[in-house]
Order: C-alpha cells, then structure tokens, then sequence
C-alpha cells in the first residue's frame, strides 16, 4: 500500500510539473543539408526530392523514425492494458490504471519530441528555401545590374562566331599558322554544339519548363515555403492538442490518488477528525 | 619581429594573389599594346614590320578568343571590362578587322576617323 501511495505521489509530481515546455528537448538530433550550391540551379520538384533524400540520411530522421516506433508501441501498450480492465478486482484497477497513466505520460513525452523533430525538419527546410530564394533575388538584382554587359558580350560572341568560316578559310590564316588554341577551340565548338543539340532533343528538357525559367522557379519556391508554413501551422496546433492531452493525464492522476485514498479510508474505517474546526471538539469539553 | 614579418607576408601573398588574378582581357590589352606599337613605329623596315605583325596577328586572335568566351568574367566585371565590350572595334581588333575584311592596321586606323579620304580633305590653316 505504502508503495502504491509511493506512486501516486510520483505521478502527481510528475503531472502537476507537466507542460510542453518542459519536455523541451534538445538532443532531438539535428540536419543540416549538405547540398551543394550547384545543385539550387535544379527545377524545385528535383531539389525537393534531393533534400528529402539527405533528410533520411541525418541524425534527425533516424530518431524521428524511433520516436515513431515508440509512439505506436505505446499506443498498443495502452489499449491492451484498457483490455485488461475489465474484470480486474480493485487493486488490480488501481495499478493497471496506474500502469495507463504512466504510458500515457510517456506517450505525451514521445509526441511531444515527435513534435519537436517534424518542427525542427520543417525549419531546416524552410531556412533552405529561403535561401534559395535569397540567391535567386541576388542573382536577378546583379542579372539586371550588367545586363547590358551581358548584352554586348553575347553580341561579340554572336559576332566571333560568324567570323569562324573565314578565319578557315582565310589564306592568311592556313593550316601551318592556325594557332593549336585554334585547332582546339573547332574541335571542342562543334563537341558543344552536339552535346548542345543533344539536350535540346532530350525529352525530360522539354518537361523541365521550371527550370528554364526563373520567375517560375522562384513561384514554385515560393509555394514549397507556403506549403511549410501550412505544415508548421497544423504542427503547432498539434501541440496546443498535446498540452490538453497532458492536463487529462494529470487530471486522471489527480482522482486516481482520490480513488486510492477513499479506498484506503473505506479499508481501514478510521475517521479522522478535524481538530482545527471548533465544532468537532466541543465534546471534549462538555464531557 | 615576428609581427613585422606576418605583416610583410600577408602583404606578400595577397600581392601575388592578385597578380594571378589578372584575367584575359588584361593579356589581350598587353599584346594590343604591342600591336599598334609596331604599327606605329617608324624605326622598322615594311618587311619586318609586315613579319612581325603576322605573328602578332595570330596571337592577338587566340587572346581575343579566349577573351569573348571566357566566363570568369562575367562575374562582377570591372569598369575596364565593360567599356572592353562596348567598344568590340577598338578591342578585338583582328576580328573586326576580319569582318571589315582590311588589315588590323587599315582598320583601326579608320575605326580612328584616320582614313585617306578624311587625310586629303584636310587643310593646312593658320590660327
């Protein structure tokens, strides 16, 4: 009996102390993407796909998977001690109650740090995108900034090339004296300009329309964020849900203590006065 | 001491960095330097300037090139730069020459406003 009492006592402590806020835990595991600045040139449905891909990789997706497996082994836990319930006697009640509470708590704790790591998940990627779009916005301003350089250097491009034929077939510029960066510059120009074809015949080129053009790569990007912040937003609500949950589990504690002490009371039939109430002891003065 | 040397090295090494910066255009600028140098010294027989100004021709080429098709310098590039490929004629030289189909000599000097016609309408005055 002391031992029971010992419990409750415990789950008391522990339930009254309960809120989300203390099970704040910071040894969730962590992710930080290591995707290369190479890789923000991909349309965002691909960037998405590689970013997942380095999620499962980190620490972070390796508890969040545990904490996942230990949620819905509690879950099982506590259905089947619910099962047991009936047909208890009534001290078997109190400790299968007990057993209830504490898998509850723990369920809570779980949660809670599940929570915490799809949150966490969410931040990072959140943060990623951000930055994406930081250095999309950067490179737009610059683009503006020397577009007119680009401009002037695209036409002497445009210009040089045209000029290839005669420079071949310029008797000044024969065989003997084409320079070797000559020979080479043919040889590799016209490598691109098959490789160049070949990517335009390619049919994933065709799809990619995102890719090729960046006011819609930076919308694509921007509705990933709204998407997180949708997801960030349900999370949050998830937790309000969780402190709920937290305040029925001390609740449950509470007049599961009441229940064991009446019992207690019933057991032993003692009745204990108050001596501090005048009332109850003006027997001991008339008589 | 020892704090005199750090400086000194610092110094150093970011001097040399910045000399291993020197991108194509500025290699480019060296050798038409030497061009129109050669184009404009009096000091050298027609043959040999004829000769020289061959080999200056194809390297001139390349550099020129290697200039249009670089990519570094599309990032942040300098004033220099820019006023480079503003003026195509006066910068690529044997490739405007090529499109002009004159000599590099003929058409930088009409690039100049320096042409024979222009030549013989002058008058000698008095001011």
């Amino acid at each position: 009996m002391k031992n029971l009492n010992l419990k409750i006592f415990l789950i008391i402590i522990t339930g009254s102390l309960y809120s989300t806020t203390s099970l704040a835990n910071n040894n969730l595991g962590e992710w930080k993407p290591q995707i290369v600045e190479k890789m923000y040139i991909l349309p965002p449905k691909h960037l998405n796909k590689v970013l997942n891909n380095d999620f499962n990789k980190s620490i972070l997706a390796v508890n969040l998977q545990n904490t996942d497996n230990k949620i819905k082994n509690k879950i099982e836990k506590i259905s089947e001690l619910k099962s047991m319930l009936e047909g208890a006697s009534k001290e078997e009640s109190f400790e299968i109650k007990h057993q209830i509470i504490i898998n509850k708590r723990d369920y809570i704790k779980d949660m809670n740090n599940l929570l915490l790591m799809k949150k966490q998940k969410l931040d990072t990627k959140k943060i990623f995108f951000k930055k994406i779009q930081r250095n999309m916005k950067r490179n737009s301003f610059k683009s503006k900034a020397s577009s007119k350089f680009i401009n002037n250097k695209k036409s002497a491009m445009k210009r040089s090339e045209s000029l290839d034929f005669k420079i071949l077939e310029n008797t000044s510029y024969n065989l003997s004296k084409r320079s070797k960066y000559f020979e080479q510059y043919q040889i590799n120009k016209d490598a691109v300009m098959k490789l160049k074809l070949a990517i335009e015949k390619h049919p994933m080129n065709n799809q990619n329309i995102l890719a090729k053009d960046p006011a819609n790569k930076m919308e694509a990007i921007r509705n990933y964020v709204h998407n997180l912040e949708t997801e960030m937003a349900v999370l949050a609500m998830k937790e309000k849900m969780i402190n709920y949950m937290a305040k029925i589990v001390a609740l449950d504690a509470m007049s599961l203590v009441e229940n064991v002490a009446f019992a207690a009371d019933g057991q032993n039939e003692i009745i204990q006065t108050n001596f501090n109430d005048p009332v109850n002891v003006i027997s001991v003065f008339t008589n | 001491m020892s704090k005199f040397i750090k400086t000194i090295t610092i110094i150093l090494s970011i001097t040399a960095a910045t000399s291993v910066n020197a991108n194509s255009l500025d290699t480019l600028e060296r050798e038409r330097a030497k061009a129109l140098a050669l184009v404009l010294n009096k000091s050298i027989s027609i043959g040999d300037r004829k000769k020289q100004l061959e080999n200056s021709k194809l390297k001139l080429l390349d550099l020129e090139r290697i200039t249009i098709n670089s990519k570094d310098i599309n990032k942040n590039p300098s004033y220099q730069t820019i006023k480079a490929f503003e003026n195509f004629d006066f910068t690529f030289l044997v490739h405007s020459s090529l499109e002009k189909e004159k000599s590099f000599s003929i058409s930088w000097l009409e690039k100049l406003g320096l042409t024979t016609e222009n030549l013989m309408n002058t008058r000698v005055i008095r001011k």
